[in-house]
């Protein structure tokens, strides 16, 4: 009966909903995400990093010292991997 | 045989061996729960479309679903010029997504805990990218390796480790899908042989055990094939969008 009244309650639904979506949502799931993503993040680029040196220390002849260069090399790509996620989600947390 | 937690994810041939030179092309299990997933989701999204109706039915609500949850993704983290790719991501969540919940079916088989399959799929991801990347900015992609504002002595060194950072991508998104599966799978297989070994007495706390671990079993399913689908988006952006 009262049809403008209904509108505008509506209205305040809508962004009521709209309001708590992007509040906690979306947000939970990403964070989630981006937590399983830090653990990996840090080995891969370990490995990474190891394996290269193994692939260079077979073609000069030079055994550990590539494998062992490379290894710390990728153990500071992982370390900025990791920190470039963390401060991802730092900026979508403001 | 059935007290062996990794017996599940055995790979094994149905039907005749097909060679084709040095390459086996035999129809395995595997294959066969690819396939499954796949008919799953046309057939899910073939009714879920079909019909068009303005006060959705059932499927077609779920169907509206996942599609808004893509690209609402999508636009969210690679922007708007990633609208084009829509169908590939979409196409990538659905299949990892099925494989990672018909995996979760007794007796079924779960296709991305092995590491070939997540990492085929990786790698097309990355090297697929890689061409989008080459082929929007030419030679200039490039300068993602070379970030912005660091001392010329120190540029090579960085120059290294942000190549290593970028060729980590396909095997921190292959091996964490494929870790997170295995581990999940091994983990119910050995709390379900504790049931039956502890038997009528001492059976139901890992009984209980299980059934708190098919729920989390799930949602890491789910999170899986999501956090797969928004590192591509990701990776995606960076492509797109050169900026550092």
């Amino acid at each position: 009966m009262d049809d403008n009244n209904f509108k505008t309650r509506l209205r305040i639904a809508k962004r009521e909903i709209l309001k708590k979506d992007a509040n906690e949502n979306n947000k939970r799931g990403l964070f989630l995400g981006s937590a399983f993503r830090l653990g990996t993040e840090l080995v891969a680029a370990v490995a990474v990093g190891t394996i290269i040196g193994f692939i260079l220390d077979n073609w000069f002849d030079t055994k550990p010292w590539f494998i062992i260069t490379f290894f710390f090399i990728g153990v500071i790509a992982g370390i900025l991997n990791v920190v470039r996620v963390a401060n991802n989600m730092q900026k979508e947390d403001k | 045989m059935a007290a062996n937690p990794m017996h599940q994810f055995q790979v094994y041939r149905l039907g005749p061996e097909i060679k084709l030179g040095n390459v086996d092309l035999s129809f395995t299990n595997a294959s066969l729960f690819m396939f499954i997933s796949a008919l799953t989701i046309c057939i899910f999204l073939y009714f879920g479309s079909k019909q068009k109706g303005i006060i959705p039915g059932r499927l077609q609500l779920i169907a509206e679903l996942f599609y808004n949850f893509i690209a609402k993704m999508i636009s969210d983290t690679a922007g708007s010029k990633a609208k084009p790719y829509f169908p590939f991501i979409f196409t990538l969540f659905m299949f990892v997504l099925l494989c990672n919940m018909i995996g979760m079916l007794p007796y079924s088989f779960t296709v991305t805990s092995h590491i070939i399959v997540t990492l085929v799929m990786a790698l097309f991801i990355f090297i697929a990218v890689t061409i989008v990347g080459f082929i929007k900015h030419g030679l200039k992609y490039l300068s993602i390796f070379v970030p912005k504002g660091v001392p010329v002595v120190l540029l090579p060194l960085i120059t290294i480790i942000e190549i290593i950072s970028y060729l980590s991508r396909p095997v921190s998104l292959s091996v964490r899908l494929f870790a997170n599966m295995m581990a999940g799978h091994t983990m119910l297989k050995v709390f379900g042989s504790f049931v039956i070994s502890l038997g009528l007495l001492g059976g139901w706390l890992p009984l209980s055990f299980s059934v708190a671990l098919t729920g989390l079993e799930i949602l890491v399913a789910f999170l899986q094939a999501y956090v797969f689908a928004i590192l591509t988006c990701i990776y995606l952006n960076d492509a797109l969008n050169l900026h550092h």
